[in-house]
């Protein structure tokens, strides 16, 4: 991977931010009402109100408004929420560590499981294994994430009592260290799987089809002729460049996954930005919807730049264009 | 194959970052400071500390309310009397994140319910509604009940060693509780001339006229004291100590993780003696009901503050959990379910129509279905755990569709068979206006909404569902005034002063939340309020309170649907709770 | 996003699809079925269904029974009646949503990849900013500023939902653009418009109709988690706020929480099955 390419791609990021401001500002000029409603919430009164007017410039041409907006957003100032007179900005961040880890390990979960079952269902098409693998991703694939996570918490939570039902450390304890650590890792094992479950299913039938298409080529073709094992064929041929549709599809599926969260946080009473999110709808505190916005769509992009380099790395011949 | 081994490396290292971030939080406490908008910018009159001269308020102790002196280690609880252990951690589920954690400036159940064990009232009430000493060790009335004299306990410490002093009573009264509490700011508020601190253990209350409810409105969901030194000279709903408080109560802060939990500590200087028996308190934050009753069974929470009907008829039989049933609340007590009817529409001008809502709404669904039979369907305006006040002979409107209908029909609202009414000659309105309005609610209670909705269709009305949450309420609500009907949770409390009256009187009309929702105006309503809060004689309170649930009966600008009651549910492992805002400070846990 | 499995369709010779080779597969026949129940289903349901779904109608929580197939709720309203609601507010957000998609993503698809040049440049720029755009979110922000309702949940997810079918379109007419019977067409004289309605659409159709299937899916599964999350339109049933209303009850009448769930199942299954065998008889199956 070139230096230069990174490079270029990093720049590109650029217009997309200015890009997803850009909506987020026209959609509180779209709003019903006055515009101040949507940038500082529903819940505030007159004077408050006319200090966001100035801050925001209300009264100037949309243009200028529009820098205002920018150069506010830029300084990190993404206003002020109402129901907690904090920082917008400073309350979704407090939230975003437990959904990260939340996310980043389904997201890690996800793949190395996906990849194995669709290895594993490559290995011997339209076997038993192949079947059966194949008709529970596409199950799994069409199960709403809250399904599968209500029926896990009922089965492995309270029928057979193996894992908590909400919360992500022990309340009786005050754990530290790695008993802490590991109080945390059991919290995360069923909103994990809840939440991988149909991420596994999608990278499985992905990496299935992808190896049988690439077992059928030529030079996998030569390589089994030359007596390489299959193992060493499935690897070292076919896999590496099975894994490209993989990995877009992962980068593109961030957006996805996060959503995913949302919903598992809300089953688990998982402390992270879901519940947030709710109320602050619910509380019309729109400052907070739009920061976790920001927050979320940046998230994608980034994971999207870093899905391009991986691929770029992982395939070098790519060139764009 | 090295993949393996990065994804593994990749999980456990996520988790350490974020098991250190969140020890991080917990230990540093500064994790939510929460002011509440300005639904609590209130206009509760200012309350003058007067410099009248100490030796004047000789009190005089005649007034009819005894004087108590009961010692503080008597008022320990209830449910048992074998000698308890101390120690251990008990685990509370609350159903909302708190937002803050100081009770004197807001109503909200949320916040009281994670702080009121940090904090005390002057009194507290005891099971049957009686004042009894806390932060006030015994008090005498004088004027005929306008003045009230407080002698405070002494030796009381806040949590962070400052001693406890009346001049934390007079700054919390006169900066806080009647600038910003809405019950406190509209009951004693309005009524108060002056209070004063005579010398350090001294404080003196004085009300224009006799003012009769006062002891039952200083525990500690009305009145709960802080601490002078921490706030005095700040903005009492920006100061730091709203997510981080100092108080006076058994248990003092540890830490607070927003939309997580609140971890508290046992008070070791607390001034009841060996008091409170717990080391520690959860108040786990778990938003969907059915999460709590699993978490409880699953052996992850110990204390739930309500439950499920069909839940608690499976558990309440179980021996591993017992319950306690209570008309008390952190937010209030003798709570009623009230739809308001916003008189200044068109629509709802009309008494008939409003009663025509009244006769539609089959209030027995409402106890069965909705609360499972956790309460009692309203009898009357008053909460009947208001024994003196509430008139339990009234007649309120009965179900009754077909006379619905015909109140419908008379007040110019005609059906064309099926579907939704419209208006023919209704003042105000063009004809043929559909009769379609809304109904806005908490989201928590949607389920009231749902069956308005369905037994109101049932009779042509059309009803649309706004569910918002606690503070766009308020706003809409009482600010804006943009909505047709509404329900509310209005908590009478233990005197109808102190929960009732802001829900008539005109003068509570405007932009203080909670208070009367429906804009009505009865001038000799006003006037008999005035004189039952006046009134010391207690059955003359009677009869003023019965004229006043008749008068409003007969004009029906609210509809009172269901007396709610909650049910505790806790693990058998634990015992001595309370129901009241300082339920842990007498439990334990084995 | 791209985050469904795009089947890769080569460019071949205009030919109609036949539907009989997609239903001759048994992914294909139990796909069309399930996908022909939730359809019929949503569409003649609020006929059938044998009461108002917001009317109390029975007792509380009755377990499912003849009179109340999939149970009652809480208050005493008939689930089932509920479940077919839902299904007609879920159709109508996938049938608002698959229209906006196929205007915008085939109009897109096809210019950028007949045009190509600065055209292409900029359509394609602008299909991947909207693709990385988070839908779910995007719909949760316009449900804070707009209030939840199914008209602006259709226009949001439909007008952050086409990128993939454009792309997917772009590619199949790049491939087909310089084949002869175009060619040919050219040839002729035919105007632009004409060859691209005439002779390059009929034949990206099949992968389209792969691809907005399983947007549609997609869809499905947003809308369902708005409503969970209560986010949906309080007076409209939905499928979502049907299962996240059961879960308050589901230690004691799973029921209620079961059959919405399972619509939802049964509707994004027979969607993904229907694409996979259309991919299938295209000749990407194996």
């Amino acid at each position: 991977m070139t230096t230069r390419y990174a490079v270029w791609r990093l720049l590109q990021v650029l217009p997309t931010c200015a890009g997803i401001l850009l909506v987020g500002f026209l959609l509180i000029h779209a709003a019903p009402g006055d515009p101040v409603l949507a940038l500082a919430g529903d819940g505030g009164d007159e004077a408050y109100y006319e200090r966001v007017r100035n801050k925001f410039g209300l009264d100037q041409p949309l243009v200028v408004q529009l820098g205002t907006y920018v150069a506010n957003v830029i300084r990190g100032d993404l206003g002020t929420s109402y129901t907690s007179g904090r920082p917008a900005l400073d309350v979704v961040f407090e939230r975003v560590p437990a959904t990260l880890l939340l996310t980043a390990t389904a997201l890690a979960l996800s793949t190395f499981l996906g990849l194995a079952a669709g290895i594993a269902a490559a290995a011997r098409p339209h076997g038993a294994r192949d079947a059966l693998i194949s008709a529970t991703s596409l199950g799994l694939y069409a199960t709403p994430v809250f399904l599968v996570g209500q029926l896990m918490m009922l089965l492995f939570a309270l029928r057979m009592g193996w894992f908590p039902v909400q919360g992500m450390t022990t309340a009786r304890e005050n754990y530290t260290g790695l008993t802490h650590v590991a109080d945390v890792a059991h919290h995360l094992v069923l909103p994990v799987i809840a939440l991988a479950a149909q991420e596994i299913a999608a990278v499985a039938r992905l990496t299935r089809s992808g190896l049988l298409d690439e077992l059928g080529r030529d030079h996998v073709r030569t390589a089994r002729a030359k007596g390489a094992g299959e193992v060493r064929v499935m690897v070292k041929h076919a896999l590496r460049r099975a894994m490209l549709p993989v990995v877009t599809l992962v980068g593109g599926r961030v957006g996805q996954l996060v959503a995913g969260t949302i919903v598992v946080e809300a089953v688990f009473s998982w402390p992270g930005v879901g519940g947030l999110m709710v109320s602050s709808v619910q509380a019309r505190d729109t400052p907070i919807v739009l920061a976790l916005f920001f927050v979320i769509a940046m998230t994608v992009v980034l994971a999207n730049l870093l899905t391009d380099l991986a691929y770029r790395w992982l395939d070098p011949r790519v060139r764009y264009g | 194959m090295s993949k393996r081994r990065g994804f593994s490396l990749l999980v456990v290292v996520s988790i350490v970052i974020a098991a250190s971030c969140s020890s991080d939080e917990s230990s540093t406490g500064d994790a939510v400071q929460s002011t509440s908008v300005a639904t609590t910018t209130t206009t509760a009159p200012v309350t003058a500390v007067t410099d009248a001269p100490a030796t004047t308020d000789t009190p005089s102790t005649t007034g009819p309310p005894p004087t108590s002196e009961a010692p503080a280690a008597t008022d320990a609880p209830t449910t048992t009397e074998a000698v308890r252990e101390p120690g251990g951690t008990l685990v509370a589920a609350i159903s909302s994140d708190p937002g803050g954690l100081n009770p004197a400036i807001t109503t909200s159940g949320g916040t009281h319910t994670a702080s009121e064990l940090m904090f005390n009232g002057l009194v507290e009430l005891d099971a049957n509604g009686e004042p009894q000493p806390e932060l006030a060790e015994s008090w005498e009335i004088g004027d005929e009940g306008a003045t009230y004299t407080f002698t405070l306990r002494e030796g009381v410490t806040w949590h962070d060693g400052e001693p406890f002093t009346s001049a934390d009573v007079v700054y919390t009264f006169t900066e806080v509780l009647t600038k910003l509490h809405s019950r406190t700011a509209a009951s004693v508020g309005s009524n108060i001339t002056s209070i004063e601190a005579a010398d350090a253990r001294t404080v003196v209350f004085r009300f224009k006229q006799p003012y009769a409810p006062l002891l039952q409105q200083l525990d500690v969901t009305e009145a709960p004291i802080l601490p002078a030194h921490i706030f005095e000279g700040s903005d009492p709903l920006e100061n730091p100590a709203n997510s981080a408080p100092i108080g006076t109560g058994p248990f003092q802060f540890v830490s607070y993780t927003p939309d997580s939990e609140v971890r508290l500590e046992r008070n070791a200087n607390y001034f009841k003696d060996g008091l409170p028996l717990l080391d520690e308190v959860v108040l786990r934050v778990i938003k969907d009901a059915s999460s709590r009753v699993a978490a409880l069974e699953n052996g992850e929470v110990d204390w739930l503050f309500d439950v499920p009907g069909p839940d608690l008829e499976r558990l309440s039989n179980d021996d591993a959990y017992d319950t306690l049933p209570t008309l008390i609340n952190p937010g209030g007590s003798n709570c009623i379910m009230t739809v308001s009817f916003n008189l200044e529409r068109p629509i709802f001008a009309d008494q008939r129509v409003r009663e025509a809502v009244a006769s539609a709404l089959d209030r027995d669904q409402f106890l069965e279905r909705v609360i499972f039979g956790q309460g009692r369907v309203a009898a009357a305006p008053i909460a009947s755990g208001i024994g003196f006040a509430h008139a339990d002979d009234i007649q309120l409107p009965q179900f009754d569709r077909a006379a619905a209908a015909a109140l419908l029909e008379d007040a110019g609202w005609v059906s064309d068979g099926d579907g939704t009414r419209i208006s023919q000659g209704v003042e105000g309105l063009e004809d043929g206006t559909s009769l379609a309005f809304d109904f806005v609610h908490f989201p928590t209670f949607a389920a009231y909404g749902e069956l308005f909705r369905a037994q109101l269709a049932e009779v042509g009305m059309e009803v649309t569902l706004t569910p918002l949450e606690p503070p766009v309420f308020a706003e809409k609500v009482f600010t804006e005034r943009a909505f047709d009907t509404n329900i509310i949770s209005y908590c009478n409390g233990q005197d109808p002063e102190i929960g009732v009256r802001r829900m008539y009187d005109s003068a509570r009309i405007g932009s203080v939340p909670f208070s009367n929702a429906a804009a009505y105006r009865n001038d000799e309503v006003d006037a008999l309020f005035a004189e039952a809060a006046a009134t010391i004689d207690a059955e003359q309170r009677t009869e003023l309170y019965r004229q006043i649930q008749e008068q409003v009966v007969a004009d029906l600008p609210y509809f009172w649907i269901v007396e709610t009651e909650s049910t505790r549910l806790f693990t058998a492992d634990c015992e001595g709770f309370g129901p009241s805002g300082h339920f842990a400070e007498t439990a334990s846990c084995s | 996003m791209a985050d469904v499995p795009v089947p890769e369709l080569t460019g071949r010779p205009a030919h109609h699809q036949s539907w009989t080779a997609v239903l001759a597969r048994p992914a294909g026949a139990i796909g069309a079925f399930l996908v022909l129940v939730v359809v019929v289903g949503g569409i003649i349901g609020p006929w059938v269904a044998p009461n108002d779904p917001f009317s109390v109608d029975g007792p509380s929580l009755a377990k499912p029974s003849l009179s109340f197939p999939m149970g009652t709720d809480a208050l005493g309203r008939d689930a089932f009646s509920g479940v077919l609601h839902g299904l007609r507010t879920t159709l109508f957000v996938a049938g608002g949503v698959a229209a906006i998609v196929v205007v915008v993503g085939m109009s897109v698809g096809l210019a950028a990849g007949y045009r190509a040049g600065w055209l292409d440049q900029v359509l394609m720029r602008s299909t991947e900013f909207v693709q990385v755009l988070p839908r779910f979110f995007l719909a949760i922000v316009v449900i804070a500023m707009f209030g939840p309702g199914l008209r602006q949940l259709v226009l949001v997810l439909g007008l952050s939902s086409w990128p993939l079918l454009a792309r997917v379109v772009r590619a199949e007419t790049l491939s087909l653009r310089e084949r002869e019977f175009i060619e040919a067409a050219r040839a002729d004289g035919s105007s632009p418009l004409r060859i691209i309605l005439r002779e390059l659409l009929p034949n990206v159709v099949p992968s389209a109709v792969v691809v907005v299937g399983l947007l549609v899916a997609q869809v499905m599964l947003i809308e369902a988690s708005l409503g969970f999350l209560g986010l949906g339109d309080p007076n409209v049933v939905s499928l979502g706020s049907l299962a996240s209303e059961g879960q308050d009850f589901i230690r004691v009448a799973w029921w209620l929480a079961f059959f919405p769930g399972l619509a939802i199942v049964v509707a994004v299954l027979g969607l993904n099955l229907l694409a996979d065998a259309v991919t299938g008889s295209l000749g990407g199956g194996r």
